[in-house]
């Protein structure tokens, strides 16, 4: 039987097998979590407003002489959806940035809850929004790119487009919506129960 | 004084210093926390990844040990979700050895990571501090937990601690 005093010899013994850690150096690729969360968040956002961009572009100098100005209308709809969703990523970005590593273990521990509660309640709207968006805008801009072509290669087009959207709507996209909101709800729960040992001395 | 010294260093002289100070300490805590060489490191990392981050926002309010473990406890704790994702099964990790095999110190210092980690998250870096004799004070500042609390906690958590350590060795 040994009491605490001596697990505490047992823990302040020298080990010989231990080593002075190295000083590490700080480089471009030492990143932790949260670093690793803030760049998911900026690279999405970079890469929809550069999407924007693209198609904008391809609007003003594509020479595409759109007879219809719904067909244009489509374009930036789509411009706004990217930049929309952009404008959402880059609001995460801040939030994450605004996490304070020095502070009080309670008060970390909340921001990151904060965060993730946040991420919980976009999860259950933003992604069927940005979807149904996104297949508006494609709807509107398809209605005179498609117009005059033959009737078989429409419908081809048509049953290929939508069926896809459907199936990564109804499958792939609620498959995705539940695993993450499973996955948000487990880091919430985990979160709340290291508050709640923070809080009890018992 | 020292704090003074350490102001008029550059941030990388800084750094230095600080990790040659807290290191090895850090990496006991997180050897602690997750009982598991392999992660520690990583967390070891992490840590001094933020303190780096952070360290230019140091105001002397605390001393830059209490502020370094606050920042190492504050990774720890929020590493839950990577580690459980990627923890190996300690049970079964060749880093901890099984009891029938506890007759050196070194396996001694092993069984005892393997009961640390058997403890609560919170739990299991407050011990790791008190076994390696860090005041109440201290500790109580790092945590965030009142001094009243964190006694009642500590007498409870070592009680646990000798129970589970005796349990194997009685195995």
């Amino acid at each position: 039987m040994k009491d605490f005093d001596s697990l505490k010899n047992i823990w302040q013994e020298p080990n010989p097998a231990e080593q002075t850690p190295t000083v590490i150096s700080i480089g471009k690729t030492s990143k932790t979590v949260k670093m690793k969360l803030q760049k998911q968040q900026l690279g999405g956002a970079i890469v929809l407003v550069l999407t924007a961009l693209l198609i904008a572009a391809l609007a003003i100098f594509g020479g595409f002489n759109f007879t219809h100005w719904y067909t244009y209308g489509g374009m930036v709809l789509i411009c706004i959806v990217c930049l929309a969703q952009a404008g959402l990523m880059y609001s995460l970005y801040k939030k994450i940035s605004t996490i304070n590593e020095t502070s009080a273990p309670a008060a970390h521990l909340k921001q990151w809850e904060a965060y993730y509660d946040l991420r919980k309640k976009q999860n259950k709207w933003n992604m069927p929004l940005y979807y149904i968006l996104l297949n508006i805008a494609m709807g509107i801009y398809l209605i005179e790119v498609l117009t005059g072509r033959p009737v078989l290669n429409v419908s081809i087009f048509i049953a290929v487009y939508v069926g896809w959207m459907l199936f990564t709507y109804f499958y792939l996209g609620k498959r995705n919506i539940k695993k993450e909101d499973e996955r948000l709800n487990r880091i919430v729960g985990e979160l709340k129960l290291i508050e709640s040992q923070l809080k009890n001395p018992a | 004084m020292a704090q003074i010294v350490l102001k008029k260093m550059t941030q990388q002289d800084q750094f230095t210093s600080l990790y040659k100070s807290y290191s090895n300490g850090i990496k006991k805590l997180c050897l602690g926390y997750t009982g598991d060489a392999a992660l520690a490191q990583d967390l070891l990392q992490e840590t001094f990844i933020a303190v780096w981050n952070n360290m230019q926002g140091f105001r002397g309010e605390a001393k830059w040990s209490t502020w370094i473990y606050r920042v190492a406890v504050n990774t720890c704790l929020t590493q839950l979700r990577k580690k459980k994702e990627t923890m190996v099964d300690i049970e079964n990790s060749h880093f901890i050895m099984l009891p029938d095999d506890v007759n050196t110190r070194e396996q001694e210092v092993q069984l005892l990571y393997k009961c640390i980690s058997q403890l609560p998250e919170t739990d299991r870096l407050v011990i790791t501090m008190v076994l390696e004799e860090t005041p109440y004070e201290e500790i109580a500042s790092i945590t965030g937990i009142t001094e009243n609390n964190l006694r009642v906690k500590i007498y409870r958590i070592k009680k646990q601690l000798t129970q589970i350590y005796n349990g194997y060795e009685r195995l």
